[in-house]
This record gives structure tokens, sequence and C-alpha cells, in this order.
């Protein structure tokens, strides 16, 4: 197990959101107030890690031809289970999440781990991979939630801070541009950051290249 | 030609392989289903309890006097649904308002559609039918745009207090002002109150 090169993996070279691209629906959709990004994220963290050890525990008698049905079962239950407690525990933000934490059954991220890692990894290593890609995931949704909240809306912290935890008003209300809380304001935000993920990428490689 | 490949395959398979796919299957569902059962039972009150007081909260905002008010569910009848319909929206529930014992009219749950999906709206409707709040359950309209609307920016909102039946079908424009640039999230609420009014009169 090795927990510094999957932690890396996760956050930066095999990063779910910027690299793999998986999981835009979600992304696009709910990243527009910092709370929302947190509970999605942590949502996506809790649930990845659970099916990745249970896909991996039970990888040996699973038969392969039913493999893609049983890991949405195992993911389906789990995602209800979140379901129900967010809406028991933390109504605001079940609420304002809404329809996206059911669509997590869906989420490309979950199934492409379950089908990529878990399904041939031991346990532990899974357990490591679904944290690791999870914070990966929760670290870009909330990058990606900063920046549309605070030139969208001009807060900071929405759900969370500020006066009936509608954030803290940073910008001027005149002066932010609505248009980056719709959806075409995710796709510019999302696109900027993978084509700054790429560069960061890349230039490690070039360095080497010229070294030559 | 696709398909005989399909069906030579298929009996090619060992029907015991079969069959213990599907009990595999079968028997992960079940456990995945009790699994579900359990945190159900554990959450279920609770979201129960949640959602009643949300739906109070939202009925105390449109009636006169919350403090002394009283809601209890009425049973939807056909009539009630058919009346909501016809005026372009859909019944969720209606509540009868007492108000230190008395009646005083219903708090009527309705859905309409509005820009971005269905706006749920509580439309509080007196004795006498006239519209005595309308607050806002749930709904997805553009931030910043329609979310105007749903926040009762300038009294939008507020508008249809005293409205009734006596002024006719309510229509934007005419005896409904909207708020410029977020006219569709506006009928979408004109649409509601027209049904919540409607209802109330098959109702009474």
């Amino acid at each position: 197990m090795n927990f510094k090169k999957q932690f890396k993996e996760g956050l930066l070279t095999q990063n779910p959101v910027l690299v793999q691209v998986l999981g835009m629906c979600s992304t696009m959709a709910i990243t527009t107030s910092f709370m929302n990004g947190l509970g999605m994220g942590v949502s996506v963290l809790l649930i990845l890690t659970a099916s990745n050890v249970v896909i991996s525990a039970i990888r040996k008698i699973v038969p392969d031809k039913i493999r893609i049905a049983m890991f949405i079962v195992v993911i389906a239950g789990f995602v209800t289970c979140v379901d129900l407690l967010l809406q028991a525990f933390l109504p605001s933000v079940a609420s304002s999440l809404g329809v996206f934490i059911p669509l997590i059954v869906v989420n490309c991220i979950i199934l492409g781990r379950a089908e990529a890692f878990s399904y041939k990894n031991g346990v532990g290593a899974s357990l490591v991979d679904g944290i690791c890609q999870g914070i990966g995931y929760t670290v870009v949704l909330l990058i990606m939630c900063v920046v549309r909240e605070l030139l969208g809306a001009g807060t900071f912290g929405g759900g969370l801070l500020g006066p009936d935890g509608k954030g803290i008003q940073i910008l001027p209300s005149q002066f932010p541009a609505g248009m980056l809380t719709l959806p075409v304001g995710g796709f510019l935000v999302l696109g900027c950051l993978i084509a700054a993920m790429q560069w960061a990428l890349s230039r490690p490689k070039k360095n080497k290249e010229e070294s030559k | 030609m696709s398909n005989e490949v399909m069906t030579k395959e298929k009996v090619d398979m060992d029907p015991k392989y079969i069959i213990k796919l599907t009990v595999t299957l079968f028997v992960t569902c079940v456990i995945v289903a009790g699994a579900l059962g359990l945190v159900n039972m554990v959450t279920k009150d609770k979201i129960a309890a949640i959602n009643w007081e949300n739906t109070q909260n939202a009925m105390k905002a449109v009636v006169a006097d919350p403090d002394n008010t009283e809601f209890e569910a009425t049973d939807v009848t056909d009539a009630m649904s058919a009346a909501a319909t016809d005026a372009g929206a859909t019944l969720d529930s209606a509540y009868a308002v007492k108000a230190g014992g008395q009646d005083a009219g219903y708090a009527i749950k309705v859905v309409a559609s509005g820009s971005q999906g269905n706006i749920e709206m509580m439309v509080g409707v007196d004795a006498d039918g006239v519209v005595t709040g309308v607050s806002i359950v749930k709904n997805a309209e553009t931030s910043g745009i329609g979310s105007k609307v749903m926040e009762n920016q300038n009294g939008v909102l507020d508008q249809f207090q005293g409205k009734s039946a006596a002024d006719g079908t309510l229509v934007v424009g005419s005896n409904v002002d909207a708020i410029s640039g977020a006219t569709v999230s506006t009928k979408g609420v004109t649409t509601g109150v027209n049904a919540a009014l409607a209802v109330a009169g098959a109702i009474g």
C-alpha cells in the first residue's frame, strides 16, 4: 500500500474531476455556494469510500458477467442511506442539494473507481483510494464554489457563514456577474481549472525533456 | 445475424451458472434492502417531523395571526384537484386554518411551473375567499433573476394579499405587477394563486 502515491494521484495526477473528467453533471450544477460544495464533496467521499471497501471485499464472489449490476446495487444502497441521513440530520443541506444526492448513484466517479480500482485491489488499498479520490473531488468542488460564489454573487461561505447563512458579502452587490452562478459559468470555471491543471502537470515533463 | 449470435451465446451458458448469477444478485439485493430498512426506521420519524415543521412554518407565514392558529389536514377531493388543474396548477395538499378555535379559511399548497421547474407555494385563503398571504416552499428559479420573485422583492408576493375570486382570474400585466426580467416566475406564482382560489371555491 502506497498512501503517498495514491494521495498524489487522487489530488493531482489522477484527479477525478480535472484529469479523469468524471462526474461533470453534479460538478456543474451544485458548485454555486460553499456549503453545497462541501456537502456534496463529503457525501461523495463517504459513499465512494464505503462502496470501494464493500466492492473490494466481495470482489472474489461477484461473477464477472453481473459485476456492474452488483456495483450499482451496493452504490445505490449507500447513496440512499446518505440521502436519508442528510434529510434527517442536515435538512438545509439536503434541500439545497436536492436531486443531486440521489443522482450520486449514477455518478461516474464511484462506478469508475469500482470498475477501475476496487474490483482489482485489496480492501485496504480500496479504502485509501476512496478517501484520496473523494478528497480530490471535494477540493475541486470547493475551488469551483469559492470562485463562482465570489465572482457570481460576491459572497464567501454561502450556506455556512454570514447573516441567514447567505455568506459574507465581500464584493459590493452591484459588482458580481450573476452569469457565473448559472451553468455556463460552471463550464467557464471548470475549463479554466482543467487548463491550469494540464499546464501544471505537463511542466515537470517539459523540464525533464529540456534537461536531457 | 447478430440476433442469432446472441441466442447461441445464451444457450451455451451453463444453467448452473445462470442460477448462480441470479442467486448472487438476489442475495445482494436482499442484504442491501435490509440495511436500507434499518436506516429508514431510524430516520423516518425525524424526516416526517422536519417536513411537518417546514409545512407549518410556510402556513404560518400566510395567515393573519400566526401565534393563535392551528392547522388541520383536509382530505383532497377530486373536485378540488380538478379546480386546481383547470387553473393550470397541481394541488398538493390543503389544511383547514383554525384561529382561536374558529374556522378561518384554508392554507392550500399548490405546485405551478415557473421558468426553471416547479414552484411549490403555500397560499392562505380566509373564510371569505380572500388571499391572506403567499409563501414559496420550494423553487429552482434562476438565482438573481427569478429568485427576486421568490424572495418577495418589491413586495411582489404581498400584492396578492386581499385578492379574491371576485377580482376574476389574476393576470400578470393587468391586475398583477411582474418584476422586470422575471415575468415567467411571476406568472408561475400567479397561476398558483389562481389555482388556490379555485380550490378554496371548490371546498366551500
